[in-house]
């Protein structure tokens, strides 16, 4: 008997609705993203609509590779990843040249790009890895502490450059990865409690004068009306004076007129929240929550837990984003610099994303085949 | 998927069991979080709305005030008499300063002032949104100007803005006039919305008077700005200044200078009027002030340098003050009298320098006396002692009334504010005001305008004008087209033809020949007031100066078709005829030759 033939695509004929629906959901957030930031960059010197257009296409070829990789040969070579992530990771925060106080940027071609971003993704396909191997049923001791080991090392370089906020970011996946793979009580307190001490010494040690006053100013934000308060006041007036229905593309007044700070990367959701009112703001966390919804569901149609922990690990960092930013420019929690998925301008946040879209999809179209 | 080692199988199944349940939970405190986060927009987009949307107004809209230009002041004949002159004001924008302390101290040594007295003029402006620039200092010079405009770079906070201030062309010669102008009480600012910081309004004179009208009503700009400041596009809306309408005075600008002039060095006041419908030409007190002094902001020392001067200038003597008029009066005594029937001018009385009246000695002023004397001689030459005993004949109570009607002791309704009463005193007015009877003897005082009669330079041009137009009382005004038609006094046209003919007789042979002048024949009367009741006669010119007689002398002109009245009033000047009636005749002689040439 002759094997059977091989299909040509085996892939994509295994695209489901899940998968379309996490595309179309990131693409559509995207395409608004676009228009927001054409609107909020309408009077600045660089036309950030074209250049994240270019991005988006990019980021699209990213999506479609990242799909096309099989995710357990990834995993195989995570820890080797890794490595690369955290060396190219270091080799930017101790040599990188500065911009804007904070020492992140790599050139790429003239766009620059951040390596934290890529290292997002290393880490946690390590974890998902390490995580999924204590799900044996001789589990090793200790996996937390390994985890959380995998996790402070980058968090450390990327606090150091500083970039409080991209460091953040990995509380929530390294708390969602453990939680899902069935973390103790016991080892979760003591975790937290080496975790507060840990912050405790970082307030101490390490953040600086400003990023200490964002803190601060967060608890009282008349104080210092033209100081680090302001930001948070000018994106409530925006988005306040939005209403319901928005004042319309163009219109916005605090944005155009620079009463925002940063409009078109991580205030773009001000911009929105002005120019198109609670309605636009529903509308984006609507589709935002459909994108998070369809990981869910790709997580729970996972055939190993590996995979499972992978889509949790890349959710956790989309869904902290998405929180921390909708919340900050509204002023529920201090102001530090956490772009918005897909909307907010940024070339290597963009590609993360993307990246990360397309390893879910790519999960999704394996999740009964050993290819 | 092989189905070799269902253990291991099952075992897999059911970890990922336990993830996905973990994991659903994880999903439901995503979803709470977000709802927080929905919540947050709903409350800031739908509750709070309004005021958010009040708050992006704000930030984004200035309101600019456009001044509206003063209105002009002008003579009779469209003489600028007040106009207003473009100055520069020195604005701080507090927002943009770094150091407000820096500021202060870098604007100080450029206008060589003391930072304390900049950090005062901040201080008013206390509540004022601190990136709406606020007046620091106003007419600045130009170096000053230069010397701001060059250091922007380091100090952005200053603005030079180009404001207008008032010019008073004729300063001291026309103050009294056309008044000056002030800072508004805080009870005039919350009567009036249109005013705002910084705004002047007028204190005294025509500026006062009509204030409202010179002041126009301003205009606004609402613009758009930008975080910094800067306007963006056009104006949301518009509302242009009108600008305040011009007021034209019946005041003759030559003559009103001429009449300043003539006071130079003096104490007193002149004024000139027509007598045909009571506009006034000329209206000079001194010492004067200079009310360009007031255009600005005043200091106080500056404010208590120029009330307490010697001689207060801010009084306008020509209105404000009263003082005895002497034997100018005697034009009300005598038409009291033949109005009443109570003279004849035939009738003589012999003056031999002094008499006895009420067991008191009454002198004359000529010592020598005067002879016998009839109405014409009596006015002629002032004679004491005819109008004493023809006083007691006539009575007080009608010397008192034919003096009010004549407009004595009665406001004489000029524009300007401020003006006084004066006194025509009577035993009604003892009785009620000194709270003892009228003397007799105080009649005869009142008759040669003495006692406790007080008038002012307007009252007595106001009488003397009734002569000139043949028994009128006019209303005196400075608007061109104000005033009120003259009003008849019910007099006896001849009694009033007598008079005047009587007063040209005094310039033409009498007390007042120094007024006499071959420009124009005049008529007039001279006064000769005492300021202190004198135990022994002394000579005027041997009193201290500040209780030597006040002179006076009242006039007009032509005698046949008079057009032009002139009181002059010198205090503590000594005689009438020799410290007054000159300054009369050149006042007659600069109008009337004026109006020949044209």
């Amino acid at each position: 008997m002759l094997p059977p033939r091989p299909d040509p695509w085996p892939l994509v004929r295994r695209v489901r609705s899940v998968s379309w629906l996490l595309g179309g959901s990131a693409l559509a957030l995207s395409a608004i993203g676009l228009v927001v930031i054409s609107s909020a960059s309408a009077d600045m010197s660089t036309d950030y609509e074209v250049r994240q257009s270019a991005w988006i296409a990019l980021g699209l070829l990213v999506m479609a590779a990242a799909a096309a990789v099989d995710y357990s040969f990834l995993l195989r070579y995570a820890f080797w990843i890794y490595l690369a992530a955290v060396a190219a990771l270091a080799a930017v925060t101790f040599f990188g040249h500065e911009a804007g106080g904070a020492r992140s940027w790599i050139g790429i071609g003239g766009f620059g790009g951040q390596p934290s971003d890529f290292c997002k993704i290393a880490t946690v396909l390590l974890l998902a890895r390490h995580m999924a191997e204590a799900q044996a049923p001789v589990a090793p001791r200790g996996w937390l502490w390994t985890a959380s080991a995998f996790v402070v090392l980058p968090v450390l370089l990327i606090a150091l450059q500083p970039d409080m906020g991209g460091a953040l970011m990995f509380v929530p996946m390294l708390g969602a990865m453990a939680i899902v793979a069935g973390v103790r009580l016991r080892s979760a307190l003591i975790a937290l409690g080496v975790a507060a001490v840990v912050a405790g010494a970082i307030w101490v040690f390490a953040l600086q004068d400003y990023q200490k006053d964002r803190l601060s100013s967060f608890f009282r934000p008349h104080a210092d009306p033209l100081g680090s308060g302001y930001q948070v006041r000018q994106s409530r007036i925006a988005i306040g004076s939005g209403q319901m229905l928005g004042k319309g593309y163009g219109e916005g007044t605090q944005s155009n007129l620079q009463f925002l700070p940063t409009p078109h990367t991580d205030f773009v959701f001000a911009v929105l929240g002005e120019e198109y009112g609670f309605m636009g703001v529903t509308v984006v966390l609507g589709l935002l929550l459909l994108y998070l919804g369809n990981g869910v569901r790709v997580a729970l149609a996972a055939r190993d837990p590996a995979g499972m922990l992978l889509v949790v690990g890349l959710l956790a960092f989309m869904a902290g984003h998405v929180l921390y930013n909708t919340a900050m420019v509204v002023g529920l929690l201090p102001i530090t610099g956490i772009p918005l998925p897909f909307l907010s301008y940024g070339g290597s946040f963009m590609l993360f994303c993307c990246a990360a879209t397309g390893l879910m999809i790519g999960l999704d179209i394996r999740r009964f085949v050993n290819i | 998927m092989s189905l070799q080692n269902p253990t291991r199988e099952h075992s897999s199944d059911w970890v990922l069991l336990n993830m996905a349940i973990r994991l659903k939970w994880l999903c439901g405190a995503l979803g709470l979080c977000l709802a927080v986060v929905v919540g947050a927009y709903w409350y800031h987009q739908i509750v709070r709305a309004e005021h958010y949307e009040r708050l992006a107004e704000n930030n984004r809209l200035r309101v600019l005030r456009l001044d509206a230009p003063r209105g002009l002041i002008y003579d009779r004949s469209g003489r600028i008499l007040v106009e207003n002159t473009p100055t520069f004001r020195l604005m701080i924008d507090r927002s943009r300063s770094a150091d407000l302390g820096a500021s202060l101290a870098f604007a100080a040594e450029i206008l060589d002032q003391e930072e304390r007295e900049l950090r005062i003029a901040l201080e008013r402006h206390r509540d004022v949104a601190s990136e709406v620039p606020v007046l620091l200092a106003e007419d600045l010079e130009l170096t000053q100007v230069a010397r701001f405009e060059v250091s922007v770079p380091e100090h952005p906070e200053f603005e030079i803005s180009i404001s207008r201030r008032r010019l008073y062309r004729h300063s001291f010669q026309t103050a009294h006039v056309v008044g000056h102008l002030g800072e508004p009480t805080p009870a005039e600012h919350d009567r009036e919305d249109s005013l705002a910081a910084g705004d002047l309004v007028g204190r005294s004179g025509v500026e006062l008077l009509r204030d409202r009208l010179l002041r126009g009503n301003h205009g606004e700009r609402i613009v758009v700005v930008d975080s910094r400041g800067r306007l963006m596009g056009e104006d949301v809306r518009r509302t242009d200044a009108e600008p305040g309408e011009s007021v034209t005075l019946t005041i003759d600008l030559r003559l009103q200078q001429l009449a300043e002039s003539l006071l130079a060095d003096k104490v007193g006041a002149i004024v000139a009027l027509d007598p045909r419908d009571g506009a006034i030409r000329a209206m000079v007190s001194s010492p004067s002030f200079d009310p360009n002094s007031f255009g600005g902001r005043l200091s106080q020392q500056d404010w208590d340098r120029i009330v307490d001067a010697p001689g207060k200038p801010l009084q306008n003597r020509a209105i404000q003050n009263t003082y005895p008029p002497g034997s100018v009066f005697k034009i009300a005594m005598v038409v009291a009298g033949l109005a009443e029937g109570l003279l004849r001018p035939e009738e003589r009385i012999y003056c031999n320098g002094a008499t006895r009246l009420y067991d008191r000695r009454w002198r004359c002023w000529q010592s020598g006396g005067h002879g016998l004397v009839d109405l014409r001689g009596a006015l002629q030459h002032s004679c004491d002692i005819y109008f004493y005993r023809q006083g007691i004949k006539i009575g007080i109570e009608t010397i008192a009334a034919y003096a009010r009607r004549l407009g004595l002791g009665d406001r004489t309704g000029v524009e300007l504010p401020g003006e006084s009463e004066g006194l025509v005193p009577d035993p009604e007015w003892s009785r009620d005001h000194r709270g003892y009877p009228w003397y007799p003897g105080e009649t005869v005082s009142v008759a040669i305008g003495q006692g406790p009669l007080l008038t002012s330079p307007l009252q007595v041009a106001v009488m003397t004008a009734a002569v000139a137009n043949g028994g009128f009382r006019v209303r005196p005004h400075l608007l061109a087209g104000g005033g009120e038609p003259p009003e008849p006094l019910g007099l006896d046209p001849e009694v009033v033809s007598f008079v005047a003919e009587a007063l040209a007789n005094v310039v033409e042979n009498g007390t007042g020949r120094s007024a006499r002048t071959p420009v124009v024949a005049v008529a007039g009367k001279t006064g000769t007031a005492q300021v202190v009741a004198q135990a022994t006669w002394t000579r005027s010119e041997d009193l201290p100066p500040d209780q030597a007689d006040h002179a006076w002398f009242t006039s007009y002109a032509p005698v046949e078709a008079p057009e032009l009245v002139v009181v002059v009033f010198v205090e503590n000047g000594g005689r009438g005829s020799e410290a007054a009636a000159p300054l009369a005749r050149e006042m007659h002689e600069g109008y009337f030759r004026a109006a020949a040439k044209t």
